[in-house]
């Protein structure tokens, strides 16, 4: 009993001093700032289940590099044919201030298209992921406040609430399972205008490369309309040195 | 022959692809439904396609070529290249030769500065973008510097727009109060070196604009109209239609804007003959005016729901009264999608609306994703007439021309 009660203090002392050492903006800046690389290659395979149980799978192989105060990303839709050969790249800043530039490239149209990155609250390719979801949203975008700390699949992780300060933003607001030291992003809740829980987003496999870690299989499901995507990265390589050139729009036209 | 062909473009791809397994062969299969709305439900198109794209892809070359085949009741098999053509690729620069589809400008179904690729009017606006324009065989070349490109190119032979047959619903021949003889004559274009056309563009991609500057001289893919009176006492009239050359320069823009994206595009157009009235008011002098084509436009979203909106105009400059046109044409398009059930189900809005004449194109579409590249498409087209005005306009023209289609289409 009383070793529990000496468990029990100590736990609630680290917390404490957790709690003082860091503050919720920091544990997401920590996240936020989570060693990527300078670039990195993978296959995305999204599978997209309804509630009736149907599935649709989704296939793009994409391209990521850090430019120092941006980042460029571009996609190339692999499967299903109809959307074959369509890129897409992103320009995100590290600016909190400047939005995304984002492109198209439908064959059909053959050329390049500017589209809005206003619409973030859109989800990706009928999936249960927002734009936003998949992007880098900027700590300073929301209110941080540490909530708790729990364990999670024998994880110890900090338990982090954010508030938009948008108040027209698609979430009323996310709470977020940051794992101790490794600083990933374990669970996340998402909750709608309603304030009622909406989705819950969870990483299910990681992998090392080298000090990086990458989320290769993540989980969206959407607990009011009992649906999921799940997206799975393989064949990923971190630092292989991809050319400028291949953010550009040559290379959407070209394709892989 | 056109089986030959058929069998031979069949036998191509499939022994492609045993032999060689980085050829890439895509493509779609469709069958296509469209029944007027006229008293008698007449067929508008009943149209079965096979559309294949065959791709390989080496290091620094590639080929691609685009065969095609429409399959039209109690008919020959229509077959066609839409493209085939090679690539080579170096550092900063990339050769295209052969017949291929080369699209320019910010503009949405609007023709200003992308006329490099002739169109294909056989069903009027209605084609897919894909079918819509014609390729050409030509050289192009692209050097790059960063996010900066010089686009050159060169086409060895003139291709003109592809017309409606006299017989078509989309035939649009202009009516004369004096019997028409047609001499065609005089429409080819010899092949020769004089007799190419050269268009150069210079494009550049940033976070704060994208744009385009472009210069060409052509031959106008539209004939002309020459008239002239047959016989002494001049009781019917000779048509000779003719191409003519042009030269023309413009740009065109994309940026966004909180969240708009602003388009803007133009070109000004040179030596175009333009129908105007004699003496006794017969539409059958030609007075050579420089033209202005113009369109600015935005793309936004309401929530899911995806708009835009398009104005476009164009001014004949050092405008003479006895030209037909007016001098001012004042077009607009929009456009409104919105997709439900995960991406599956989109219905969409588009239509063309004719300022000067009050006469539109409306486009309602529904199209539902069955599943992974299977889609069903329904949709309308719908002419809209002015009856108060005398000229019906390029889509009050076709007032008898109401539709409904359906399309089925599996990718692969």
């Amino acid at each position: 009993m009383k070793a529990i009660l000496i468990l029990i203090t100590v736990s609630f002392l680290s917390g404490l001093i957790f709690a003082q050492d860091l503050t919720g903006l920091e544990v997401i800046q920590k996240v936020y700032n989570r060693p990527m690389g300078n670039d990195m290659t993978g296959n995305l395979t999204m599978t997209i289940e309804n509630s009736r149980g149907n599935q649709r799978i989704r296939e793009i192989r994409q391209f990521v590099k850090d430019f120092g105060d941006s980042e460029k990303k571009i996609m190339f839709f692999v499967s299903p044919a109809d959307v074959k050969n369509t890129s897409f790249m992103t320009w995100s800043y590290d600016d909190a201030s400047q939005n995304d530039d984002q492109w198209i490239y439908l064959p059909a149209l053959k050329k390049v298209k500017r589209i809005s990155s206003d619409s973030k609250s859109d989800y990706f390719m009928g999936s249960d992921f927002t734009y936003d979801d998949l992007g880098d949203r900027h700590p300073t975008e929301d209110t941080h406040r540490i909530l708790r700390e729990e364990v999670v699949d024998g994880k110890q992780t900090i338990v982090v609430e954010s508030i938009p300060k948008d108040e027209d933003y698609m979430y009323t607001r996310t709470v977020t399972w940051v794992v101790k030291d490794s600083w990933i992003g374990l669970k996340k809740e998402f909750y709608d205008e309603d304030e009622e829980l909406l989705k819950i987003l969870t990483v299910n496999a990681q992998i090392s490369i080298g000090d990086i870690i990458i989320l290769t299989n993540m989980k969206m499901t959407n607990v009011q309309r009992t649906q999921f995507t799940i997206m799975e990265f393989s064949d990923v390589e971190i630092n292989t040195g991809i050319s400028d050139n291949k953010f550009t729009e040559r290379i959407m036209k070209r394709g892989l | 022959m056109k089986r030959f062909m058929m069998k031979s473009i069949v036998l191509l791809a499939i022994g492609a692809a045993v032999q060689a397994q980085s050829l890439e062969i895509n493509g779609y299969v469709r069958t296509y439904l469209g029944v007027l709305t006229n008293d008698n439900y007449d067929y508008s198109i009943n149209q079965a396609t096979l559309d294949l794209k065959l791709k390989r892809t080496a290091d620094k070359v590639s080929f691609f070529a685009n065969p095609y085949i429409y399959q039209y009741p109690n008919q020959e098999p229509e077959l066609g290249l839409r493209e085939a053509y090679l690539d080579v690729y170096f550092d900063r620069m990339d050769l295209r030769l052969g017949k291929q589809q080369i699209i320019w400008g910010k503009a949405d179904g609007v023709f200003i500065t992308d006329i490099v690729s002739p169109k294909d009017l056989g069903e009027f606006l209605l084609r897919d973008f894909d079918e819509i324009r014609t390729g050409v065989t030509s050289l192009k070349a692209n050097y790059y510097l960063g996010d900066h490109t010089i686009e050159v190119v060169w086409i060895p032979t003139f291709t003109p727009t592809i017309m409606p047959d006299e017989t078509s619903i989309w035939s649009r021949l202009p009516s004369f109060p004096l019997p028409v003889t047609i001499d065609e004559s005089q429409k080819g274009i010899p092949e020769r070196l004089e007799n190419s056309e050269g268009f150069i563009k210079y494009s550049g991609m940033s976070s704060l604009l994208d744009f385009e500057l472009m210069a060409g001289t052509m031959w106008d893919d539209d004939p002309t109209m020459h008239i002239s009176p047959v016989g002494e006492s001049g009781d019917s009239l000779l048509l000779t239609p003719r191409h003519h050359q042009l030269t023309l320069a413009g740009g065109s823009f994309s940026s966004e804007l909180g969240g708009f994206i602003l388009r803007g595009e133009g070109a000004y157009y040179m030596g175009k003959r333009f129908a105007a009235n004699n003496s006794s008011g017969l539409p059958l002098e030609l007075i050579e005016k420089d033209y202005a084509h113009y369109l600015v436009g935005t793309d936004f979203s309401i929530g899911t729901t995806r708009l835009s909106a398009q104005y476009i105009q164009r001014a004949i400059l050092d405008y003479n009264d006895a030209i037909v046109q007016e001098e001012l044409d004042n077009t607009m398009t929009f456009l409104a999608n919105r997709t439900f059930l995960k991406e599956t189900l989109t219905l969409q809005l588009f239509g063309y609306v004719g300022l000067n004449n009050k006469d539109a194109l409306i486009r309602p579409s529904l199209t539902y994703d069955l599943a992974d590249g299977f889609e069903i498409l329904a949709g309308a087209n719908i002419f809209v007439k002015n009856e108060d005005s005398q000229d019906p306009g390029l889509f009050g023209h076709y007032d008898d021309n109401d539709m409904v289609y359906v399309k089925v289409k599996y990718s692969f």
